[in-house]
């Protein structure tokens, strides 16, 4: 599954990554994306409209605590929409 | 001891300038920054004249990404604050940032985005945006200009519609003069130029069908704009210990209500609500007051505000200079009396009554020196911004000179 949704993902985090001057990889770390915790709330919710999937997510449950690089990111997601 | 409240910082959104130099450039040149208009989302549209500001787009990318996703009401609030607090000289450490209040009204709120949501909803079946909540609370401009300066002093919004951004200023000005700040930004922004709003405003009937002509016998309503006025506010020891430009002095303010009618104005209401704005003030040469007038051009404001004038004033109502400066700007609702406290500060510098333009017919009931059509060059001592609101709110501020 993650395969066929890195790429879209990868082009969602990339519209909102206002710090980064080149693409963002699996290997970007999510601190010079430049987001803030919002950007996450979005992030999902264009992922739902784009791809039409549900991501339960709850901002309270603070999911994404521990990851360190967009592919971190990517897998979880890819772990939230595999749920469902 | 007292606390006097002066001027310090002037920041303005405004369809005839988005800056302080290029709005006073257009009041004194009575330039008018109404004219018919589309207002849209996507297939919708209802066509109206209108106040919209065109060129602020690129000023909005540069606010970062906080700003672009946050409502025009928020973007136009921000814009007008980095005006203002840098034309004060003003920069926040944490110490002045806990004494620096910020108290943005807004009428109605991010209309933008109501609109937005709702079309998504209702004829899309599609799911809210996740910030709409954060961009229609009304009190988001405020929070938006407290989160990016780090004022940590007393923040709130007020709501009072056309008077909204006057009780702002007046309260602001109450809070620093009873020593819970020192600095503060008061006014308000306010952004409803939407198809959803328009079609609401259209509804009551009393939108003007070519133009705002306040005070005119063929006035026809009001024409709505969109922007923001805010200012600086500081208190007189703390703007002189830091060497600050000071621009006025806010020496009265008064509010009230008429208790009546959500609709029909009050002569009596507005007539104390000046009276209260003017009890701390030498007004003096009555030649030397420019009351800028809530002047909408509507046909029950103006002659209702024209009697309370001469009733405050008797006599000296022949001496003393009118003018509706929405006749150029329009109505910007909530914002309108933040824009004109800055008109009516700008008036007493520059010694410079902006007009009331498009006053073509004379109204036996509206029978003031208004200013029409052209620039009256005067000495003004004190400035008189009033501002009525629907619902019976009324405010009003006096400028004098610093």
């Amino acid at each position: 599954m993650t395969a066929e949704i890195e790429k879209p993902l990868l082009e969602i985090i990339s519209e909102h990554a206002v710090g980064l001057t080149a693409a963002p990889t699996r290997e970007t770390p999510i601190a010079d994306l430049g987001i803030d915790s919002f950007s996450i709330v979005e992030i999902i919710y264009e992922v739902e409209e784009k791809l039409g999937v549900d991501v339960p997510f709850n901002a309270n449950e603070n999911p994404f605590g521990d990851m360190a690089t967009v592919g971190d990111l990517i897998d979880a997601l890819d772990g939230l929409i595999s749920k469902k | 001891m007292s606390r006097n409240v002066v001027v310090t910082g002037l920041g303005v959104v405004s369809p005839i300038g988005a800056d302080i130099d290029s709005f006073w450039d257009g009041l004194a040149n009575g330039r008018c920054g109404i004219a018919k208009d589309a207002f849209a989302i996507e297939d919708l549209s209802i066509t109206l004249p209108g106040g919209r500001i065109r060129d602020i787009d690129e000023r909005i990318d540069t606010l970062g990404p906080a700003m672009k996703r946050a409502d025009r009401v928020s973007q136009m609030a921000v814009l007008a604050a980095e005006e203002a607090i840098a034309s004060a000289g003003l920069e926040f450490d944490d110490e002045t940032g806990a004494r620096t209040a910020c108290i943005i009204g807004s009428g109605i709120g991010g209309q933008g985005s109501f609109d937005r949501t709702y079309y998504d909803m209702l004829i899309k079946e599609r799911r809210p945006h996740p910030l709409t909540i954060l961009r229609v609370i009304p009190n988001a401009p405020a929070s938006h200009v407290s989160i990016r300066h780090g004022l940590r002093g007393p923040s709130f919004a007020v709501a009072s519609a056309c008077a909204t951004a006057t009780h702002s200023i007046g309260l602001c000005a109450d809070i620093i003069r009873g020593g819970t700040a020192d600095v503060g930004i008061a006014g308000a922004s306010e952004a409803v130029l939407t198809f959803g709003a328009m079609e609401a405003w259209n509804a009551m009937r009393i939108l003007a069908d070519e133009t705002c002509r306040p005070f005119s016998k063929n006035r026809n309503g009001l024409a709505i704009g969109e922007g923001a006025g805010l200012l600086v506010l500081e208190e007189e020891a703390h703007a002189k210990a830091r060497g600050a430009t000071i621009l006025a002095r806010l020496a009265g303010f008064g509010m009230n209500a008429d208790g009546k009618d959500m609709i029909n104005p009050s002569m009596e209401g507005a007539a104390a609500c000046m009276r209260a704005a003017l009890q701390t003030v030498d007004v003096g040469d009555p030649a030397a007051l420019y009351v800028n007038a809530h002047g909408t051009g509507t046909f029950l404001n103006d002659p209702t505000e024209t009697s309370a004038i001469r009733s405050v004033f008797g006599a000296d109502a022949d001496a003393l200079i009118v003018s509706s400066t929405k006749s150029m700007h329009g109505h910007l609702l909530g914002a309108a009396g933040g824009v004109e406290a800055i008109a009516s500060i700008l008036a007493l510098n520059n010694g410079v009554v902006p007009p009331t333009i498009n006053l073509d017919e004379a109204d036996p009931d509206c029978d003031l020196d208004y200013a029409p059509n052209e620039t009256v060059e005067r000495r003004i001592d004190v400035a008189l911004s009033n501002s009525f609101a629907f619902g019976g709110m009324n405010a009003a501020l006096a400028f004098t000179k610093a």
